[in-house]
């Protein structure tokens, strides 16, 4: 029989890791995806994951309960991604043939064998998405994400980007527009 | 041609926010009784919907790592919590071996400790300044560099004894 939730965080309060772990394995596929959503990078997206999982365990004590471990551990996996975004948007940008590679990284599945001009257009179709969202302005693609990717309402979003509602909608009707228009080819 | 077509759908701009909140749900009743209304008689309005509705969903990316990818996460996952376990037990021991009541003796002996840094090291830094005599050894030092103007003086000196001298012995011959 499976511990809950609860009482695997009580024994992770009192230093258990094993207990943690236990919470990670429940939650690692989710919070990954999660992550990818903002990284669109298998390893960065594992990274973020794990960094969230980390601020988690070291801050366990200060849990107090009141909702689930893992909307809990939601804020802090998109307070991760979020800084995530911050940081990647003072860095330099990447180099257009760096992101080809990476949308070809995206596809590979050592189960799945697909033929060439299957892999040719997967690729190209998920590198025009990816580019996309990436031209998007940090604000709009956070809200859409949030939105499309993740189903958070306007106003956990607003709450999550420390801002009004009003500006989350304006935000996320801008990256709308902008990726109907990019991609409409795919219409 | 389609693409144009496609990509030239534009809604009625005063629905246009209203569209894509109704897209995703987070419209009111009444607004989006009045959405529905709207979009039954506009027929961009019902295609910018219909447009929203194939092209957001595919940029959901969908990734799905191997097996192999999930054992090397848990196992990482394992490293770097037992490596913060560990830190974090070093310092919770540090801090343990301090009872509660050495807080009000650590408070005074850092203030006594600051005190006496103070006081020690104001002095250590008035030290440090010259003497009242290396001060006056250091006033004469540029005068040594006349020295040679000093003992050319001298000869001078020497030589109007001479001359004085000569001039005595003169007159007394």
């Amino acid at each position: 029989m499976k511990a809950a939730d609860e009482e695997l965080v009580a024994l992770a309060k009192n230093g258990d890791t094993k207990a943690f772990e236990e919470l990670v394995d429940r939650y690692k596929q989710k919070a990954y995806h999660i992550a990818f959503d903002f990284a669109r990078d298998r390893e960065e997206a594992k990274d973020l994951s794990q960094d969230a999982f980390l601020k988690a365990y070291m801050n366990i004590k200060k849990f107090d309960g009141r909702s689930g471990f893992y909307t809990w551990f939601y804020r802090i996996l998109v307070n991760v991604c979020l800084d995530y975004r911050r940081r990647k948007q003072r860095a330099p940008v990447e180099s257009y043939e760096e992101k080809l590679e990476s949308g070809a990284r995206l596809n590979q599945d050592p189960n799945a064998v697909p033929l060439p001009e299957q892999l040719v257009t997967a690729g190209q179709v998920s590198r025009k998405i990816g580019a996309a969202l990436e031209a998007l302005p940090p604000k709009q693609r956070t809200a859409f994400i949030l939105r499309n990717h993740e189903g958070l309402s306007i106003r956990e979003i607003a709450q999550m980007m420390q801002t009004a509602e009003g500006t989350v909608k304006v935000h996320l009707h801008r990256a709308v527009a902008a990726l109907r228009q990019s991609l409409a080819e795919f219409a | 041609m389609t693409q144009q077509n496609k990509s030239s759908v534009t809604a009625c701009e005063t629905f246009e926010q209203e569209l894509v909140l109704y897209y995703y749900g987070e419209l009111g009743n009444t607004e989006r009784n009045q959405v529905d209304t709207h979009i039954a008689g506009c027929e961009p309005c019902r295609l910018y919907l219909k447009q929203m509705a194939s092209v957001l969903p595919i940029t959901v990316a969908a990734d799905d790592p191997p097996q192999a990818f999930w054992d090397d996460y848990s196992r990482e996952m394992r490293h770097k919590l037992a490596a913060l376990h560990e830190s974090q037990s070093w310092w919770r021991s540090l801090l343990s071996s301090f009872s509660p009541w050495m807080a009000p003796v650590l408070a005074t002996t850092a203030v006594v400790l600051l005190a006496l840094t103070f006081n020690f090291g104001n002095k250590a830094w008035r030290a440090n300044e010259l003497p009242q005599d290396e001060e006056s050894f250091m006033e004469i030092l540029p005068m040594t560099e006349n020295l040679e103007f000093f003992s050319n003086m001298e000869v001078l000196d020497a030589m109007d004894m001479l001359e004085s001298m000569g001039g005595q012995a003169n007159s007394a011959a």
